[in-house]
């Protein structure tokens, strides 16, 4: 218990960390969101007036005391160019995204675990070469390329799934699902890769340690061993990996959603990026930041449940 | 010198036919059936709208759909001569100093209300109080005061004489009229007197539109509109391909040819858009020399780079006024390429081969931008100059080339739609509201402030014409093209022919309807 | 102890002294003119006997760009990971071997840039410097430096418990000796294996860059920046996407080839998830 309330203070803290960082970024960066709005009809004259208007000119510490303020109080605040509120921008985003990370992490475990256990048992032998051969092309190409070459295939080519855009869950369920499965492919492929090799040496390592020799000597089957014993032993690693990747797929999101036109958190993070919108950037780094985190808690505490050899330190 | 051989060669294979004035030229088209009434189109927008609030935004693409929702005060034609809209008659005092409006009356808002003087006075004090935040509020900087007279009649009365004014006033900003009051909800719910009342947007994806009954010029023969954003324009393209979508605007500049040979689409293309230049930063050294701003003139084949960045889908241009505008100086030509010129410049100049290098900052926003620059990059090169390229995002432009004037040499386009003072005035006076290039000629100066102050239209032309021509001698920037207007429907859209305003830019959908 | 002589490690090797080759010789014998040639005539010309990889959207040679290409990718990803070295050996050593409140310093800070979307890490760096060469590698370096640091503390912290460490603290010996003398020496391989690794995801990462128009500045040819210029020409002209798309992909193979077998060689019981 006390750990938990230790990580959670820890993850507090970052999180603050994270928000200071993030708006000394932005405040950095070039530019500011008046001279966005405006555009090139934005005249020296109008961008004074408009910069005055959004509190632009306040000192920094001002402006970010407002945004803490605002956020405990539950404020997310209005995007300064889009002039909607944030929190309702996000919970639409959010859910996109969410349905697209948890989509390739599915495809990511699925395609991963079966390929990382033929790679082990069939170890050396032409089914491991297979097996590592797919997960080596799957790191060996950027997600977007990977975005591309299923564009071009699935859907101008064979004209299966749609090449862009988001619809929601509550339009049009099987929709919904059918525009989310080539970003979630691209955006898994990658993780897909790195499991198989997980799921692989994991295997290797459980298969060679004693209990498992002392299960061959008592004469139980093959398969019995593998799925009996080595893979829950296996598993655990895994699982770890994946959630951790959860937290990594979200931030590397901004790309594939840019590719597929897929208005989710990655391209909400980029809008406001580009735009130089201040609230905006604040919430999106902050709210993906502690997805990040929490994930990599939750995995923490799974670890523990699953092997709890590991104590907690 | 191969290169510039090959360059050349294809040289000749430009130009094409030249379509002068708005005259929309079409690839398939069937339009003299009856308007049917009735269905929603899908239109695959190429922008993501930004604040909804006509008064507050300074996007075009924003302003492209909500031009269906809001109406102004007055209006052009094609020969951008100022027509009354919502504003039934204008007249202007022999001094020039007062303005009277007479409304049209039982215009009806989409709240329900009818439109009076109050409203005009109210959307004019909005634009022009500093608080809002308006794009143009400048348009309202010598007005000294607003007077309603009656239910529908406005007098404006202007501290000194602004010729431009009426003019400014015909663009869908300045001019835009809303219901008294309703500032506060315009950048989420804007409403308008316009032909289609705004419904909902869901921010990045759609917003939707539908018919406004009471229209003052009469129903829409839509139902309704669904602006789909889809910012890749292959993606769009691939939307119109399956009948996802029934028109897109902003074809690949590379697949128009293709897609006006397809009998399966019509295309509507009009020209012109938008107008480049190149910039040089005249704070700059050498930029601040005309000979070498000459030079680089010289080394520009601006029918190989209309070829080349455009795809063909432009003319080449020495003047960025409107073509069919009587300010339009038609007597002027494009330099044509020759290196030994730009060199012999160079040299007079004080610049041997290889003695000069900068750096060129193109926005990725334009990408046809980025590809020019690569070109002109190759012929600077050949003429002995080196170039590095930096592409900026938008908002890195913004700041650095058009608000710090951080550059040596860059590139930009605007629309044409603009009214002459606001064109030239802004951009070539030295205390311009838009002079990021810091041009600075006295010359110059006292005949943009001339053309300000003179109301005979014959006199104010033939100033703008000297403007132009010496904007060209000194080569204070490199005008390099006019940009057609593309765009493809579904062979079941009906009334294409009527989308485009005579302005070039504005697209409304009253006119617009579905075959069934 | 394995041996680089089996085919996974031959294959890996020789993809990656091929690129090596390529990124070193093509810049001497082939002039930088020849890959930004434009001809408008000859635009998005597919791959045949007089344009061997094709042309891209102005008409340019895709494969001298491609070979020219290999010189500016990877000398953007070795920069990058040296950097990324530079950065996160010292923090990691630092907070493996003090531990305590060091460590949790280093920590918290390497934890803020982890939780902290790498893309946007770089994106936020090549914005505030502006985009070029020595930026983008800037950028790169330092999103993959906390991957770094977190390896070497876990390693540093591993060699540091090792008896015969204990025993050199024990005789006096001063910390900066026992980290040059045990530590530094322990940690390579891992390092050297995460190092080559990482080479083949800065090549990813440039082109990514790019790909956001973030990266390689045109017309220099980088494998990135094809593939973002090439991205509205896919469907009618797909090789300009698939030529740089297969160079980047055999690098990346390579060196992750040689990364696998390096590992198994120096160090068998390392596993690394990056």
């Amino acid at each position: 218990m006390r750990y938990l309330l230790n990580r959670i203070a820890l993850l507090i803290l970052t999180l603050l960390l994270i928000s200071v960082v993030t708006f000394v970024i932005t405040n950095i960066l070039p530019g500011n969101v008046a001279t966005m709005i405006l555009g090139t009809r934005g005249s020296p004259e109008t961008l004074a007036a408009l910069e005055q208007k959004l509190g632009l000119n306040d000192p920094l510490l001002t402006q970010y005391g407002r945004w803490i303020w605002g956020m405990v109080q539950g404020d997310w605040g209005t995007s300064l160019r889009f002039k909607e509120p944030i929190s309702q921008l996000m919970g639409q985003k959010m859910l996109a995204s969410g349905i697209v990370v948890v989509m390739s992490l599915l495809i990511a475990l699925v395609l991963a675990i079966p390929l990382g256990i033929i790679g082990a048992v069939k170890q050396n032998r032409w089914q491991d070469t297979l097996s590592s051969g797919t997960a080596l092309l799957g790191i060996s190409l950027p997600d977007f390329f990977w975005g591309i070459v299923l564009i071009l295939l699935f859907s101008r080519g064979l004209g299966w799934l749609p090449s862009s855009g988001f619809v929601s869950p509550t339009e049009d369920f099987w929709l919904a699902l059918k525009h989310a499965l080539l970003p979630a492919i691209a955006l898994g492929l990658s993780l897909m890769a790195h499991l198989t090799r997980m799921t692989r040496s994991a295997m290797l390592e459980v298969i060679s340690q004693d209990f498992i020799r002392v299960c061959r000597a008592k004469g139980l089957g093959e398969g019995s061993i593998i799925f009996r014993h080595a893979l829950r032993n296996a598993v655990a690693p895994v699982v770890t990996v994946a959630g951790l990747q959860l937290g990594y797929l979200f931030g590397s999101i901004i790309v594939v959603e840019s590719l597929f036109n897929f208005t989710g958190m990655g391209w909400l993070t980029y809008q406001g990026l580009l735009n130089r919108d201040m609230p905006l950037i604040q919430a999106t780094v902050f709210v993906i930041a502690a997805v990040f985190m929490l994930s990599n808690l939750i995995v923490d505490l799974i670890y523990t449940v699953l092997d709890p050899r590991i104590g907690l330190e | 010198m191969k290169r510039r051989q090959f360059i050349k060669k294809s040289g000749t294979v430009a130009g094409g036919a030249l379509i002068l004035g708005s005259i929309p030229t079409f690839g398939t088209l069937a339009q003299s059936e009856t308007p049917t009434r009735g269905g929603t189109l899908i239109w695959g927008h190429s922008e993501t709208t930004q604040n909804l609030d006509m008064h507050q935004t300074g996007t075009a693409s924003t302003g492209r759909l909500l031009q269906n929702v809001h109406d102004s005060i007055l209006t052009v034609d094609s020969n951008f001569a100022i027509q009354p809209s919502l504003a039934e008659s204008f007249e202007q005092s022999e001094d020039g100093l007062t303005y009277t409006f007479v409304m049209r009356p039982n215009v009806k808002f989409h709240n329900g209300k009818t439109l009076t003087a109050a409203d005009v006075k109210y959307s004019f004090e909005r634009v022009k109080n500093p608080e809002t935040g308006a794009v143009n509020f400048e348009v309202f900087n010598d007005v000294e005061e607003i007077n309603i007279l009656n239910d529908l009649t406005l007098q404006v009365k202007m501290s000194r004489v602004n010729a431009p004014f009426l003019g400014r006033l015909a663009e869908n900003g300045a001019g835009v009229i809303m219901p008294e009051g309703s500032g506060e909800i315009q950048g989420t719910t804007p409403i308008g007197a316009g032909p289609f009342k705004f419904v909902s947007r869901e921010f990045g994806n759609e917003v939707k539109l539908v018919r406004f009954d009471d229209y003052w010029q009469g129903p829409a023969h839509l139902d309704g509109i669904i602006s789909r954003e889809v910012t890749e324009p292959t993606v769009r393209l691939t939307g119109l391909r399956t009948g996802e979508m029934h028109l897109i605007n902003d074809i690949p500049l590379d697949r128009v040819e293709t897609l006006k040979k397809d009998s399966n689409f019509q295309t509507l293309t009009w020209f012109p858009l938008s107008w480049a230049f190149l910039n040089f930063n005249h704070k700059r050294a050498p930029f601040n020399d005309p000979r070498v701003r000459l030079a680089f003139d010289h080394m520009i084949d601006k029918e190989v780079l209309v070829q080349g960045a455009l795809w063909g889908q432009g003319e080449v241009t020495a003047s960025p006024s409107f073509p069919s505008s009587p300010s339009m100086n038609t007597k002027l030509r494009a330099r044509p390429q020759d290196f030994d010129k730009a060199r012999s410049l160079l040299k007079e100049a004080g610049f041997g081969p290889g003695d000069l290098q900068f750096t060129f900052k193109v926005t990725t926003n334009y990408p046809w931008h980025v590809e020019a620059t690569q070109i002109m990059q190759e012929w600077f090169r050949t003429a002995g100059v080196k170039v590095n390229v930096q592409q900026l995002t938008w908002s890195d432009w913004l700041s650095q080339c058009w608000v710090d004037r951080d550059y040596e040499v860059t590139m930009m386009n605007f629309f044409t739609l603009w009214e002459p003072d606001f064109l030239y005035y802004s951009l070539w006076h030295s205390t311009g509201a838009f002079n990021y290039r810091n041009v600075n000629d006295p010359e110059l100066d006292k005949m943009l402030q001339k053309a300000r102050v003179t109301v005979d239209k014959n006199e104010r032309a033939a100033t703008y014409h000297a403007i132009q021509r010496r904007v060209h001698d000194q080569s204070h920037d490199v005008v390099l093209w006019f940009r057609n207007g593309t765009v493809a429907a579904q062979n079941n859209v009906g009334g294409l022919d009527k989308l485009v305003h005579p302005n070039g830019s504005n697209l409304n959908f009253r006119n617009v309807w579905l075959k069934t | 102890m394995k041996s680089l002589l089996n085919p996974k490690g031959l294959i890996g090797l020789s993809l990656v002294t091929l690129f090596a080759l390529m990124a070193i010789v093509a810049p001497i014998f082939i002039p930088e003119a020849l890959s930004t040639k434009i001809n408008v005539t000859a635009r998005l010309m597919p791959p045949s006997f007089e344009h061997f990889f094709g042309t891209d959207q102005l008409g340019r040679e895709l494969f001298y760009r491609v070979l020219l290409g290999a010189h500016t990718s990877l000398l953007i990803a070795v920069s990058a990971v040296t950097i990324s070295i530079l950065l996160g050996l010292p923090i990691g050593v630092l907070s493996g071997y003090f531990r305590g409140w060091v460590d949790h310093g280093l920590m918290r800070l390497v934890d803020t840039l982890l939780s902290f979307p790498a893309i946007l890490l770089a994106l936020a760096i090549s914005a505030i410097l502006g985009p070029n060469l020595q930026n983008t590698v800037l950028a790169i370096g330092i999103a993959f430096a906390p991957y770094l640091a977190r390896i070497v503390r876990g390693e540093t912290l591993k060699v540091s418990r090792l008896p015969y460490v204990e025993a050199a603290r024990s005789q006096g010996a001063s910390d900066l000796r026992i980290i040059r003398r045990h530590i530094l020496p322990n940690i390579m391989a891992p390092v050297i294996v995460q190092a080559t690794i990482s080479v083949a995801f800065a090549i990813l990462a440039e082109a990514g860059l790019s790909f956001l128009g973030l990266g390689t500045q045109p017309p220099t040819p980088s494998w990135g920046l094809m593939i973002q210029a090439s991205r509205d020409y896919l469907d009618v002209a797909a090789w300009t996407a698939l030529v740089p798309g297969i160079a980047v992909a055999l690098a990346v193979l390579g060196l992750n080839m040689l990364g696998d077998v390096l590992r198994e060689m120096l160090d068998p019981t390392f596993v690394s998830d990056a």
